[in-house]
C-alpha cells in the first residue's frame, strides 16, 4: 500500500496557524514523528501490525498548494482548538490526514484504522454503549484503567464508521479524563475528512466523540464518589501534621490539607499545601530550569470533582528540563504523573501539563 | 453531457414523433460526450449499443425529459450527478419551477379571504389546482381533495379525524410490515388512545406482502385497512382494487397510501373504489410542503375537524364553533398556495406527458436497472422478481454481502457522485422482518436514462471491488 505524501515542512505544516508553530507546538516533535507513519499501539491494548508507508523522493515538487482546500474546508481559525491542547496521538493522526489529500486516500486510511481495532466483545454492544444518530450502527465502551485513564474500545457494523471510531479509539484510549473531556469537535475540520464524509456520518462522528467525552466523565464522577465517600470515614483518623501515604487508597482528608494550608498561608499567598508540594516533587526529581505550578481550582468550583475536596484540585504545570530529552509527549506527561502519583490518589483531579526541553523552548 | 444536447425549442408535451427526432439529435451528442468521459468506455461502448440497436427501447423519454429539469446537469464530488434517489423526492421541471415564480412575481395574495383582485387571482389558481388533482386522480368531485402537507400529514387527518371518531376497543386495523412509518406510527397513537388493534400482514416467499393472509385477517371487527400501493422498499404492487372490495365486505374503510403510484402510473380512485388515498407532491415533479388526501364525500362530510383554525369554520362564538364542509373544514389556516399551483403545474407536466408513456418506460427500465444489479456478486435484491405477471416500479432496495449500505452509499457518492439512499426508508418493521439492519436503494424516475444506470452499476462495481480488497 502506497501513500504519498510530502514531507511535511513548515509550509506543509501551515494548517496550523504560524503563531502556534513558532510559540507553542513543537516543529521537531512533528518532524520526528511524521517521518514514519507507524501506527504505534498508545498502550498495548490493540493487536496491532504496524504499518509503513513508502516516502516520497526527498524533494517533493512543491508543497501542495491545495492541500489546505482539500483537506479541510476552511483553514483552521485562531478560534478552532489550538492543535497542542489535542491529545498527543490526535495529533499526529490529524497530520496524517492532513498530509493525504485524495479523499480516496483518506478512505484508505480510515480503513486501515478500523481493520486494526479491536473488535468488541457482543456483550458490551448495548443501549447505553450505541452511538446515537448514526446511520450505522457504533457502539462504544469506556472503563478506568488502574492509572485513572479511560480505556476506550469500540465497534462498527459499516467500515468506514469502524474506522473513524478506531481512529477516536487511539486517540482517546489511555488518556486521562480532563484531557478528553476538553477536546471539541473542531479538531474533525483539522481532519479534512469533513469533505469525504457526508453530514450524516459526520454528525455520528460528533456523537460518538460526545459519548465517548460523556462516559469519560461518568467514570470519572463514580471513581470520586468513591473516592469522598472513604474520604469523610477516614476523617477522624487523621491527625492534621501528618500526611500519610496509605496504600489503601485515598488517605489525605479534606481537614488534613486545610490544616496544611493553614500552616502555611503566611508564606505563600498563592500556592497551598498540595501546590507546594507538586513544586518541591517537580523540582527535585525533574531538576527543571523552568518551574511554573499554578492552581486553578476556582476555575472548576462546582464541578463533580471539587466537591469533597477543599480546594487544590486543578493544576496547570509548565516544566522545562533536560529530562524530557528524547521523550515523547505521552511519556512527558506519564513522566510528570507518576511523580505526582500521591497527589492524585488524594484529591488532586487535574494537571494541564506543558512539558518542554530547554532545546525546544529556546526554538520560539 | 447534457450540456452539450441542442437548444431545445421551448415546447411542453413531446409527441411521439417529435421524441424521436429529439432522439436522434440527443443521443449523437451523448455519445460524443460519452466518449470524452475517459474514465467510463465501459458506458460509452455499452450507450453506443443501446442506441445504435433500434429493437432496443431507446430511453428516449429519458433523454427527451432531462432537459427540462435543470438540476440534473450538475457536478458532484468531481463527478457528473447519477440522481437516482428518486423514491425519496422527485426532481422538478422548469415549468414547475417557472410557476412557483409566476405566483410570487404576479399574484401572490391571501386564498378564500380577500375580495381584490390579486386574491381572486390566487384563489382561481388554487382551486384551479384542487380539480387538477381531482382530475389526476379521476376522483368524482374536487370537494373530496384536500390540500395536506405531505402524504403523512393526511393520514394523521384521518388517524386522528376519522380514526377517534370511528374506532372503539377491540377494533381491528390492518397494515402490512412493509409500510411506511406515517402510514404505521399514527394508526398506533390513535389505536392506544381508543383501544384500538393492529394487525400486521407478513410477505410470503416472494417478498411480498401476503394476500391470503390479508384476506384471512379480515373479519367483522376489521375497521379499516391501511396499505401501500406501491411498496418504496420492495417495488411490489398490490391488488388495491380486490383488496378494496374483500375490505368493503367486512363492512371496513381501506386507506391507501399512494405515494410512490400516483407519481408513476394512472391512479383511478372511482375504479378502485378507495375510501382514503393519500399522496406527496414533492414525489410527482411538484414542490415541497403540500400534498393531499382523497377521501369520499360523504365520509368525509361525515368527519370531524383536525386542526382548527381559521378558514375551516363557519361560525365562532366564545364558547362554541360550527365547522365549514370539506374539504375546507380540513384546511385550517393560510395553506401552501404557491406550493399548490406548483404541483397543478406538475400535474399538468406529467399529463403532458402521459401516465402510461410514464409507467411503461419505467417499467422498461426498472427490469433492466434489476438485470443490471443482478450481476453484482453477493447482491440480494429485495421484493419480486420482474415477470410478465409481476411489474416491478422502477427501483430495487438491495444488499451486498458484507458491505454496509452506508459505506457504499457514501463512497457511491464521494467517487462518483451516484446519489442513492441508504437506511431503513422510513420502513424498519419491514427491515426487522427481512433480517436486516439497513438496505441501499436505486430509485428511477421518467427523466432517468439508461446511462444513468449504467453509470450507476459501473459505479457500484468499483465500490464493491474498492471494500473488498479490504477484507
Amino acid at each position: 500500500m502506497v501513500f504519498s505524501f510530502s514531507q511535511p515542512t513548515a509550509a506543509n505544516a501551515m494548517h496550523i496557524p504560524a503563531t502556534m508553530i513558532s510559540t507553542k507546538f513543537p516543529l521537531s516533535l512533528l518532524n520526528k514523528k511524521t517521518s514514519t507513519f507507524f501506527i504505534k499501539p498508545a498502550k498495548t491494548l490493540f493487536s496491532f501490525r504496524p504499518i509503513t508507508f513508502q516516502r516520497l523522493p526527498a524533494n517533493p515538487p512543491s508543497p501542495p498548494p491545495s492541500s489546505s482546500s482539500s483537506s479541510s474546508s476552511s483553514p483552521p481559525s485562531t478560534s478552532l482548538q489550538p492543535i497542542e491542547e489535542l491529545p498527543p496521538k490526535l495529533q499526529e493522526i490529524i497530520n496524517l490526514f492532513q498530509s493525504v489529500q485524495e479523499p480516496k486516500a483518506k478512505y484508505e486510511q480510515l480503513l486501515f484504522y478500523g481493520k486494526n481495532l479491536k473488535p468488541l466483545e457482543p456483550q458490551f454492544k448495548t443501549k447505553e454503549n450505541k452511538v446515537e444518530g448514526c446511520v450505522s450502527q457504533v457502539w462504544v465502551r469506556a472503563y478506568l484503567d488502574s492509572d485513572k485513564n479511560v480505556v476506550y474500545e469500540a465497534d462498527s457494523d459499516s467500515v468506514l464508521t469502524k474506522g473513524l471510531a478506531a481512529l477516536l479509539v487511539q486517540s482517546f484510549s489511555g488518556r486521562p479524563v480532563n484531557e478528553i473531556i476538553r477536546v471539541t469537535p473542531d479538531f474533525v475540520m483539522l481532519l479534512g475528512l469533513q469533505q469525504s464524509l457526508t453530514a450524516s456520518r459526520n454528525n455520528g462522528f460528533l456523537n460518538m466523540l460526545k459519548l465517548m467525552q460523556k462516559k469519560a466523565l461518568l467514570l470519572y464522577v463514580e471513581a470520586e464518589k468513591g473516592t469522598s465517600e472513604s474520604n469523610s470515614i477516614g476523617n477522624s483518623d487523621f491527625k492534621d501534621d501528618s500526611y500519610v501515604e496509605n496504600s489503601s487508597g485515598p488517605s489525605v482528608t479534606p481537614s488534613l490539607s486545610v490544616g496544611f494550608s493553614s500552616e502555611i498561608d503566611d508564606d505563600n499567598v498563592d500556592l497551598g499545601g498540595r501546590g507546594k508540594r507538586i513544586k518541591e516533587k517537580l523540582e527535585k526529581e525533574l531538576h527543571p530550569i523552568e518551574l511554573e505550578v499554578e492552581d486553578v481550582s476556582y476555575q472548576h468550583a462546582g464541578h463533580a470533582g471539587v466537591r469533597g475536596s477543599n480546594g487544590e484540585t486543578h493544576f496547570n504545570v509548565k516544566v522545562v528540563s533536560e529530562e524530557f530529552q528524547g521523550k515523547s509527549l505521552v511519556k512527558r506527561h506519564r513522566l510528570i504523573y507518576n511523580l505526582l502519583q500521591d497527589e492524585l490518589e488524594s484529591g488532586l483531579h487535574a494537571l494541564s501539563i506543558v512539558a518542554k526541553t530547554p532545546s525546544e523552548v529556546s526554538k520560539g | 453531457m447534457e450540456v452539450l444536447l441542442p437548444k431545445l425549442p421551448s415546447f411542453k408535451f413531446p409527441t411521439p414523433s417529435y421524441c424521436r427526432s429529439i432522439t436522434t439529435k440527443t443521443s449523437s451528442c451523448v455519445r460524443v460526450g460519452f466518449r470524452r468521459l475517459s474514465s467510463l468506455p465501459v458506458c460509452a461502448s455499452t450507450v453506443n449499443e443501446a442506441l445504435a440497436d433500434p429493437t432496443v427501447d431507446s430511453p428516449s423519454l429519458g433523454h427527451s425529459t432531462r432537459p427540462h429539469f435543470p438540476i440534473l446537469h450538475q457536478e458532484v464530488n468531481g463527478s457528473k450527478l447519477v440522481y437516482i434517489d428518486n423514491a425519496a423526492t422527485s426532481q422538478k421541471p422548469t415549468a414547475v419551477i417557472k410557476a412557483l415564480q409566476n405566483y410570487y412575481e404576479g399574484y401572490n395574495s391571501n386564498v378564500h379571504r380577500g375580495i381584490h383582485f390579486l386574491s381572486a387571482k390566487a384563489t382561481d389558481e388554487y382551486e384551479s389546482a384542487r380539480r387538477k388533482v381531482e382530475a389526476f386522480i379521476n376522483a368524482s368531485d374536487s370537494r373530496e381533495i384536500v390540500f395536506t402537507r405531505n402524504a403523512t400529514e393526511a393520514i394523521n387527518l384521518v388517524a386522528y379525524s376519522w380514526g377517534l371518531s370511528n374506532l372503539k376497543p377491540g377494533d381491528e386495523i390492518i397494515l402490512t410490515v412493509a409500510e411506511h412509518h406515517s402510514a404505521i406510527v399514527p394508526w398506533q397513537l390513535v389505536a392506544q388512545k381508543v383501544g384500538a388493534v393492529l394487525k400486521f400482514v407478513n410477505l410470503n416467499d416472494e417478498e411480498v406482502p401476503n394476500i391470503d393472509q390479508l384476506k384471512e385477517l379480515l373479519s367483522r371487527k376489521t375497521k379499516i385497512v391501511v396499505v401501500h400501493h406501491v411498496s418504496n422498499v420492495l417495488a411490489s404492487v398490490l391488488p388495491i382494487k380486490d383488496i378494496a372490495h374483500w375490505a368493503h365486505d367486512v363492512g371496513a374503510k381501506i386507506l391507501v397510501d399512494a405515494c410512490q403510484s400516483v407519481p408513476h402510473m394512472t391512479v383511478d380512485v372511482q375504479d378502485l373504489d378507495v375510501d382514503f388515498l393519500v399522496a406527496s407532491s414533492h414525489k410527482m415533479c411538484g414542490p415541497t410542503g403540500i400534498g393531499f388526501l382523497y377521501g369520499k364525500l360523504d365520509l368525509l362530510s361525515s368527519m370531524p375537524p383536525f386542526l382548527g383554525g381559521g378558514e375551516m369554520i363557519s361560525d365562532v362564538y366564545l364558547d362554541h364553533s360550527t365547522y365549514a364542509e370539506p374539504p375546507s373544514r380540513f384546511e385550517a389556516g393560510t395553506p401552501a398556495i404557491g406550493e399548490a399551483i406548483g404541483l397543478g403545474a406538475a400535474i399538468d407536466y406529467l399529463s403532458g406527458i402521459g401516465m402510461e408513456a410514464i409507467h411503461e418506460y419505467e417499467v422498461e427500465l426498472g427490469t433492466y436497472l434489476y438485470e443490471r444489479l443482478l450481476s453484482v456478486p453477493n447482491i440480494h435484491i429485495y421484493g419480486p422478481a420482474p415477470s410478465k405477471e409481476v411489474k416491478r416500479a422502477s427501483l430495487c432496495s438491495f444488499n451486498v454481502e458484507n458491505l454496509h449500505p452506508t459505506d457504499l452509499a457514501t463512497f457511491l457518492d464521494q467517487q462518483h457522485g451516484v446519489a442513492i439512499r441508504s437506511g431503513h426508508h422510513c420502513a424498519q418493521p419491514l427491515h426487522r422482518y427481512l433480517g436486516v439492519n439497513a438496505s441501499a436503494r436505486a430509485s428511477l424516475y421518467f427523466y432517468n436514462t439508461k446511462e444513468d444506470v449504467d453509470n450507476f452499476i459501473h459505479a457500484l462495481h468499483d465500490t464493491v471491488s474498492f471494500f473488498n480488497s479490504f477484507k
